[in-house]
């Protein structure tokens, strides 16, 4: 267990490192969109409700937007990496098992890679905020990020493992992500200090970046309710993980078995044979296609390059 | 003695009935092909067998882990040939990668070990995919269209390869809708309405 755990965080925090496109997102995508979104703001004074504490503030538009600004960008990077880690991986993971990796191995690889991932991001773009405003509070926003970023991955992965098609899970992630940290901002959103957007994921996140930039203040509870989506989306999606992993037998000596029974009329008696695991899901294109022809015959198969001469050794 | 046995598997998908009460049995050393029109169910019944699909009804009996070749080579893209085989070294259990490496000289791609699968040709992948069915010497081996992609070079290595493996005593399924060199084969099975309908070959149980 302990060599299949070392070896899948490694590898798998070796294949998420390999992703270019990320890369690209994360160095050039959060500085200029700091830099869009900061020069499009102006430094007017915007009133922002603390609702945890009941607190009205005053606070600087520009700055508030460029927290709002950076939690949209870590939000819709962390949500695309790890849902495409997880995406791509799913065949390869169902293969790894079924050669007797252990799924918890996998999945705590995972959960461990994304929970990385997340930490990096988020104090990524806590630094690149320095450059266009140092606040007093700037752990609050590394926190926050962290935070948001924690939550993206957990619904990366939640989406992942739901959605059939790559772009179906690309633009899920990304009308969340922009509808969700978009209203919490009152410069794009009058609405913004309503109570129904405590009900979003990055209520949380926000409130605690104002409170700890703005005024000085850790609220803990908005953590805490920061947390609670993180695990509610990592929960749901590592079940429907585990769920969908192969379930063989375990090989604990030279044989293993497989019984599946008939459903049998009442009153008739069981024949001897061992049931293993609930029925799995079948993966989209399980299903053969359809008819063509099959002779068996000799000559030089499907798919091989003959040599020039007659094709025998 | 028997490698592998199936009996009695169904499968259905949605009311399509791709697999109607097949019974299949393996013998240690042997090597079967199991041949069928395209859409009878031949890659659903490999993946019952490997343990990939649930029957809806019917058993496996497998003597072990066995070395699964699915037909569409499942590699991760962004990882090298070599870590590649440390994942699999993992999860076979296996305290080194001495075979897996032999493997990788016989098959003549040593010379990518270094090279992410993401950018390896269609043969080099199938030879990975390949690699890893067999690092763990199995005892038995589930092989879907296990040539596609091979160089002629490749194609006699790998025949080489499973003749050595049958000689130990492996036991081999190869699913393949077309089936050449028919002499290589203990037996070929036909694959028709969801059973195997018909049985060539020197070893063939009787009907």
């Amino acid at each position: 267990m302990r060599q299949q755990l070392d070896t899948a965080i490694r590898l798998s925090l070796v294949a998420q490192v390999r992703n270019r496109f990320a890369w690209i997102l994360l160095v050039a995508f959060v500085p200029v969109w700091y830099l869009v979104i900061g020069s499009m703001i102006s430094h007017t004074g915007v009133a922002f409700m603390l609702r945890a504490t009941g607190t009205a503030l005053v606070v600087d538009g520009h700055n508030l937007t460029l927290i709002t600004a950076g939690l949209s960008s870590i939000t819709l990077i962390t949500g695309f990496v790890v849902f495409a880690t997880v995406r791509r991986s799913r065949s390869f993971d169902r293969r790894l098992v079924l050669s007797g990796y252990r799924p918890s191995a996998l999945i705590a690889a995972k959960t461990g890679g994304a929970l990385v991932q997340a930490v990096a991001i988020g104090a990524y773009a806590a630094i690149i905020m320095l450059f266009f405003w140092r606040p007093a509070g700037v752990w609050a926003i590394a926190v926050t990020f962290m935070l948001a970023a924690a939550t993206y991955a957990a619904l990366g992965l939640l989406i992942g493992v739901l959605v059939r098609g790559d772009l179906e899970g690309f633009f899920l992630i990304i009308m969340v992500s922009m509808l969700d940290t978009f209203l919490e901002n009152p410069v794009d959103n009058p609405l913004a200090n309503k109570l129904i957007l405590e009900f979003f994921p990055s209520y949380g996140p926000t409130q605690f970046a104002a409170a700890g930039a703005f005024h000085h203040q850790a609220l803990m509870s908005m953590a805490a309710v920061s947390l609670a989506w993180t695990a509610a989306f990592a929960l749901l999606g590592l079940v429907v993980l585990r769920l969908r992993m192969p379930r063989p037998a375990r090989v604990a000596g030279p044989a293993r078995s497989t019984t599946v029974e008939p459903p049998r009329p009442a009153g008739v008696p069981p024949l001897q044979s061992r049931r293993v695991g609930p029925p799995q899901v079948p993966d989209q294109g399980e299903t053969p296609p359809a008819v063509a022809t099959s002779p068996v015959r000799a000559a030089a198969p499907a798919g091989v390059t003959p040599p020039a001469g007659p094709p025998r050794s | 003695m028997t490698a592998l046995a199936a009996r009695g598997i169904c499968k259905s998908f949605g009311r399509r009935q791709v697999l109607t009460g097949l019974d299949l049995e393996v013998a240690a050393g042997e090597m079967v092909a199991v041949v069928g029109e395209n859409g009878t169910g031949k890659t659903t019944l490999l993946r019952i067998l490997a343990g990939d699909l649930r029957p809806d009804t019917g058993s496996v009996t497998i003597g072990g882990r066995p070395g699964y070749c699915p037909q569409t080579v499942v590699l991760d893209e962004a990882l090298t040939v070599d870590q590649h085989v440390r994942y699999f070294q993992a999860a076979y259990g296996l305290g080194g990668t001495g075979r897996a490496g032999e493997l990788i000289e016989r098959l003549g791609y040593a010379s990518c070990r270094g090279q992410r699968a993401g950018t390896l040709s269609g043969g080099t992948r199938q030879k990975l995919s390949l690699t890893l069915a067999l690092m763990h010497d199995p005892p038995i081996l589930l092989l879907d269209e296990p040539y596609q992609g091979f160089d002629w070079q490749t194609y006699l290595a790998f025949w080489e390869l499973t003749g050595e493996l049958r000689d130990r005593g492996t036991a081999t399924v190869v699913i393949s809708h077309l089936v050449f060199e028919q002499e290589r084969f203990d037996r070929i099975c036909h694959l028709t309405g969801g059973r195997i309908q018909e049985e060539v070959g020197s070893h063939a149980p009787a009907a």
